[in-house]
């Protein structure tokens, strides 16, 4: 339960940060809110040399409105998310997401950076991330670049942040029209970790059809995943039982599901398919 | 725990058969591999420096071959342990030619303990699955090159070496 020793950097800009990260790349980890770092270290599963600690860079953890985007920076705990009013009104799946994660001691100190950039196949922010399409600005002592969702979880632990990138900030299209989210999940009871959840978010047109649909999926494959043949089964239909029921049975298409001791495979996708249909159905109600 | 998949490789059955058991090929395509040394007939000591991003072990153990059949069918028994904690386990792999290509299936059992057993079990199944698929990907790539080319280059050790990546957030 104690680490291996590791030399600790406090950088106090992002400049200086990626710096030491060109310096060290290899034997160097970024310490965020550290709740999956410091335990993995605890346990030596993790050995980094050297710990860059962003935590003490100002102007990294904030809510922002720009340009019809939401922005959001990396060391934002789940608590501020959680906690924010605006957007609670102008972006509700986030807050609902970040309500679900862990326990209180997570919140508070575990970051939407470090989260998304750990990218735990189990991680609840991966599904709304990827739901909302957002992008994801990585910062490297050679530049700044964007990267999607979609692209951005490659595999298990594995994202397309290259070594000597941070992951910056995060920029969400602020939802327009009637547009209705949900998070909904199965957490593991022993570490909070979702067994299956779901994030929907979906917008209605004038007549109540739905208009455009994602569903974005965590815990039941190795990495994160949109679920396109449910989307594609709901756009265009007025969203009753039936459609979205039969829309949910496609939640694991093409997937390959994983199992473990607490959730076979097989519970797995039932849990998918069932967490499905009821965060459609959430959401369509809250498009009204 | 169960792990089995199939592999569609594009090579003839006698080049991935010959492929999948010879050592130098194994050491280059095992992911995080840094050493193996044969000890007998069929058998070998490696050692496997495997990890994501953070997270890295080091482990040590046994490689055997048994019931080798020639381009058909062989079966694998590994055991090793390290920091991170052990595995033991063996697997069937059948091989068959199927419109074209070639086909790997492999059924196995493998028991994992230690700590990686008690914090990070639900990502073991997934993380067996990436590792094979790197395994197969890199296979493919070697039994495309014929003997006398130079040994092609893998493109995954980066994703090798992060896979044990944070296990666990918390516990």
């Amino acid at each position: 339960m104690i680490p291996a020793q590791f030399d600790y950097l406090t950088p106090a800009t992002i400049d200086e940060a990626v710096g030491l990260l060109a310096q060290h790349s290899d034997e160097a980890k970024v310490l965020a809110g550290g709740h999956s770092l410091i335990p993995a270290m605890k346990l030596r599963l993790a050995n980094p040399q050297v710990l860059i600690d962003i935590g003490r860079i100002k102007d990294l953890a904030y809510i922002r409105e720009e340009g019809g985007q939401i922005r959001i920076g990396a060391m934002t705990t789940h608590y501020q998310l959680e906690s924010s009013d605006r957007l609670r009104e102008i972006c509700p799946l986030l807050p609902e997401c970040a309500a679900q994660i862990g326990d209180v001691q997570v919140r508070n100190k575990g970051t939407i950076g470090g989260s998304v950039a750990h990218s735990d196949p189990a991680g609840d922010w991966p599904a709304a991330i990827i739901a909302l399409g957002a992008e994801i600005v990585a910062v490297s002592a050679t530049g700044e670049r964007t990267i999607n969702a979609t692209d951005f979880f490659v595999d298990m632990l594995t994202t397309a942040l290259e070594p000597g990138e941070i992951l910056r900030e995060i920029r969400i299209a602020a939802p327009a029209g009637r547009f209705g989210q949900s998070y909904l999940k199965v957490p593991q009871p022993a570490s909070g970790f979702a067994v299956v959840g779901v994030a929907v978010s979906l917008t209605r047109d004038a007549s109540g059809k739905c208009q455009s649909a994602s569903v974005g999926i965590t815990g039941v494959a190795s990495k994160v995943y949109r679920a396109s043949g449910v989307e594609q089964a709901i756009t265009g239909t007025d969203l009753n039982e039936q459609t979205v029921t039969a829309a949910s049975t496609h939640a694991t298409d093409g997937v390959s599901v994983n199992g473990d001791l607490y959730a076979s495979e097989a519970y797995r996708r039932h849990l998918a398919q069932v967490y499905t249909r009821r965060a459609i159905e959430a959401a369509a109600s809250r498009a009204r | 725990m169960k792990i089995e998949g199939t592999h569609e490789l594009n090579a003839s059955p006698e080049r991935v058969y010959e492929t999948l058991i010879d050592p130098a090929v194994l050491q280059r395509c095992i992911p995080g591999c840094e050493r193996l040394e044969k000890t007998g007939e069929n058998s070998y000591s490696t050692t496997l420096r495997a990890g994501v991003g953070s997270i890295k072990g080091t482990f040590t153990g046994n490689i055997r071959l048994e019931e080798m059949q020639p381009p058909q069918h062989f079966r694998i028994i590994v055991e090793g342990k390290g920091q991170p904690g052990f595995l033991k386990g063996s697997g069937d792999l059948d091989i068959e030619a199927r419109d074209g290509v070639t086909a790997v299936a492999y059924k196995g059992d493998v028991q994992v303990g230690g700590t990686i057993a008690s914090v990070g079990q639900r990502m073991i199944q997934g993380a067996a699955k990436m590792m094979a698929t790197q395994f197969f990907t890199a296979i493919e790539a070697e039994a495309k090159t014929e003997s006398h080319e130079p040994p092609p280059k893998h493109g995954f050790f980066r994703t090798a070496l992060r896979w044990f990546s944070g296990l666990i957030r918390r516990k």
